[in-house]
């Protein structure tokens, strides 16, 4: 049975006569790891701060296992929850052992001595976070990782139920931000600490978190699990980007590709009409630069989830779709035809040839049959990338013989298309 | 591993034992030349049960040599001491509560707020006395306090102090009494040259009123610092974070601040300003000792205590009959001796 650890009830902050949080409303149960995402402003390091005790809301209430936050003194609240801030700001050359025996202050009373439990505690609290060979140095010589790894034990030396912390993998590098979150992480599932965490990277939060606040202006906008939150609409709602979500390879949580807006073609496109057959990754670039060149672009036949597929997504091209690892069907066929038909120029990329796509080489012979004119890039030998046993490489002959463009390779294709192009 | 290593408390014993044989010494020392063992004696005299010192009847004590150790040097003395630490440990407390190791105890105007009491008292040629005690150092009290509740309560943000304005507000007021100091200068000519004298530090003449009135307000805030000396460390860590580790932030930066301006106050209205001592004997000691304030802030009072102590020695004696100003020879003999260390320890400078 899930018991409730931390308990918002309707609290609203605000700076001065600038409102911050407004009527927030959620639980955090033992042992969760809760991230709190949001754009800049959106509140989530001052939410942080009313659940630290830190800012006092001036409306409603923060529970700590059943009791007001604003009601316990200090010292009981830094017994039962610690709180690990953005910035550290070790100025002073304490030893890393000082600095962790810190976090012993609230056990201890004004007159006592450390005892060997202190020191204990402390020592455990090192090894956690890789840290136990730091002991002896000064903090003030310590690298970024290596002190939010400090900061994070002198926490931990608080022997807290409950732990904040505000951005830990701020101004870290990729692997220093792994390396905290995977401690963060243990110490969730290992010793059943509860985790609250502010994080900014959206895959990071999605990977590494049960569950998501996702903060908009002061408000909750969603609270869920990472595949709830993590939603193209709700990024595109909150912070006004265009992504794509997909799946990360191994552990299936959602993953942000952030479509900036430099990349995408203008929404009013005015070149020739363009049709483009990929697959298996061999179009993506050169559908990226006819978009950038605005052509009208259309592509086809592409499987859901090849990477042709993805980066016609990304540049919003219009594409004829085939399930997954699936022959094309009929209507496939039909449609990768007609858009065939509508285009001014037919480009075909130097595509693997199997079983599956071969009428791919048929549709474009019907094209050159029809007059249109159809460029063949030659990149890569027909003869390295066909998987048919000579089938593909004697339609691929025929569709030569009928008088198609050939080209070495894409950028000879979009000089072609540069100097001829604009005459439809 | 952890533990606090044992070398930090046999420093503290040392520098105990250092200041004790300091004073001995010093009080020996002067226009008339008094022997170690007979200074010995005489204070022994002074304490109850002291007289059954080993020899104490081979040992011949001048009727005269007992007045000048007893009336005119130790009085003295310890005040030198007492001024030495409490600028200390001022400047260590105001080092920790500002994070700043440019922070000194004259930093939100106490200072200036002791020296215009004193220089208006001076002025004014007041030569009244208050149960004993006399003017000027009662003006100089009256005028540091004065000015710690006026940057306190400027800086006040709701319940709040913030360090930040705390800083302005001392320095504001500072710069505001800084003018009303020159212009009480300008317009007291006949006492121009004590002014400025006494501005400049000096423990010349002070009697046991002196140390009387000063001790008490320096014993109880030095305790208080001490005591509070853990909740210093985590102040370094940052206000938020001390809140964190179960400290009431707010109470404890009140205590602290009037127990730093306090001594401060104490400190200037006995023996004028004085710089360096508060700002440079934290550094040096920080540098030996490390930063933890429960060993600094003892730490900071004995080497204080000794620093100021000697270098009164050589203000009364380099050239007699002159007195040498306090304030200058401070710096002049001190700052060497900082620069040495610095270049020594160049990895940490402060």
């Amino acid at each position: 049975m899930a018991q409730v650890h931390l308990q918002i009830q309707g609290i609203s902050c605000s700076y001065g006569a600038e409102p911050i949080l407004n009527d927030l409303q959620f639980s955090v149960q033992k042992g969760e790891l809760l991230g709190i995402i949001g754009p800049n402003g959106s509140g989530k390091t001052t939410l942080l701060k009313a659940m630290g005790r830190t800012l006092k809301p001036h409306l409603g209430r923060v529970f700590l296992a059943d009791q007001d936050i604003y009601r316990l003194k200090a010292p009981e609240v830094a017994r039962q929850m610690a709180v690990v801030p953005q910035e550290n700001h070790f100025d002073f050359p304490f030893t890393v052992g000082e600095i962790v025996m810190m976090g012993r202050t609230p056990h201890l009373g004004r007159f006592q001595r450390e005892s060997q439990y202190d020191r204990r505690v402390v020592e455990e609290a090192l090894t956690v976070t890789n840290s136990f060979h730091l002991v002896n140095r000064r903090i003030t010589e310590l690298s970024g990782g290596e002190k939010q790894r400090i900061a994070i034990a002198r926490a931990l030396a608080q022997e807290p139920d409950v732990i904040l912390l505000d951005e830990p993998t701020a101004f870290l590098d990729i692997n220093h931000q792994t390396e905290i979150l995977d401690i963060i992480r243990r110490l969730n599932s290992d010793c059943g600490l509860t985790v609250i965490m502010v994080l900014h990277d959206l895959n990071l939060a999605s990977e590494y978190c049960d569950k998501l606040i996702l903060l908009n202006k002061g408000r909750i906008y969603a609270l869920g699990s990472p595949t709830e939150i993590i939603t193209s609409e709700n990024i595109k709602t909150v912070y006004g980007s265009r992504v794509l979500i997909r799946p990360h390879p191994i552990h299936g949580r959602p993953q942000v590709t952030l479509l900036s807006r430099a990349n995408l073609p203008a929404n009013t496109v005015a070149g020739p009409r363009i049709h483009v057959v990929g697959g298996g990754g061999m179009a993506a670039s050169l559908l990226w630069e006819l978009a950038q060149a605005n052509y009208q672009v259309t592509a086809g036949v592409l499987n859901i989830g090849d990477s042709d597929w993805e980066e016609a997504k990304i540049l919003g091209i219009d594409t004829v779709e085939a399930a997954p690892f699936s022959p094309v069907t009929a209507k496939n066929c039909r449609s990768n035809l007609d858009y065939i038909k509508k285009a001014q120029w037919v480009i075909l990329a130097p595509i693997p040839f199997g079983e599956g796509n071969m009428y791919n080489l048929t549709a474009l012979q019907t094209a050159a049959r029809r007059g249109q004119r159809v460029i063949v890039i030659e990149r890569i030998p027909i003869q390295e990338r066909d998987y048919t046993d000579g089938k593909g490489l004697l339609e691929y002959k025929r569709l030569l013989d009928l008088g198609v463009i050939r080209v070495a390779d894409e950028e000879e294709a979009l000089k072609l298309l540069a100097k001829e192009g604009q005459s439809p | 591993m952890v533990a606090r290593k044992k070398s930090t408390y046999t420093s503290l014993l040392l520098l105990a034992t250092l200041l004790l044989m300091s004073i001995v010494m010093a009080l020996g020392i002067g226009a008339v030349t008094i022997p170690v063992v007979e200074t010995v004696h005489i204070l022994a005299q002074g304490i109850p049960g002291g007289s059954v010192l080993p020899f104490s009847s081979a040992v011949n004590i001048v009727p005269s040599h007992r007045d000048i150790i007893i009336k005119l040097r130790l009085p003295r003395v310890l005040l030198a001491v007492l001024v030495g630490s409490s600028l200390s440990v001022a400047g260590a407390t105001f080092q920790g509560l500002f994070k700043n190791p440019m922070a000194d105890p004259h930093i939100i105007g106490v200072s200036a707020g002791a020296a215009l009491g004193g220089a208006t008292a001076l002025s004014l040629g007041m030569r009244f006395r208050y149960f004993g005690f006399s003017a000027v150092p009662l003006f100089a009290f009256m005028g540091a306090l004065l000015t710690v509740v006026l940057v306190y309560n400027l800086a006040r943000v709701g319940e709040r102090v913030p360090i930040m304005s705390l800083l302005l507000a001392g320095i504001a007021v500072s710069s505001i009494l800084q003018a009303l100091i020159s212009l009480v200068t300008y317009f007291s000519d006949g006492e121009l040259q004590k002014i400025v004298f006494w501005m400049m530090g000096s423990l010349s003449g002070r009697g046991w009123d002196y140390l009387i009135l000063a001790l008490p307000y320096c014993l109880i805030s030095m305790a208080v610092i001490w005591i509070f000396a853990r909740d210093l460390n985590a102040f370094l860590l940052g206000e938020e974070p001390a809140l964190h580790l179960g400290i009431e932030v707010e109470k404890v930066k009140a205590y602290l601040l009037w127990a730093a301006s306090m001594l401060t106050a104490a400190a200037v209205a006995t023996s004028g300003l004085i710089g360096f001592v508060g700002l440079i004997i934290p550094h040096m000691v920080r540098l030996l000792l490390g930063p933890d304030h429960r060993i600094l802030v003892p730490a900071s009072a004995l080497t204080g205590g000794i620093f100021l102590l000697w270098v009164d020695i050589l203000a009364r004696t380099a050239l007699p009959p002159l007195e040498l100003p306090l304030g200058l020879l401070t710096s002049l003999v001190g700052g060497p001796f900082f620069i040495y260390l610095l270049r020594k320890r160049k990895d940490a400078l402060y």
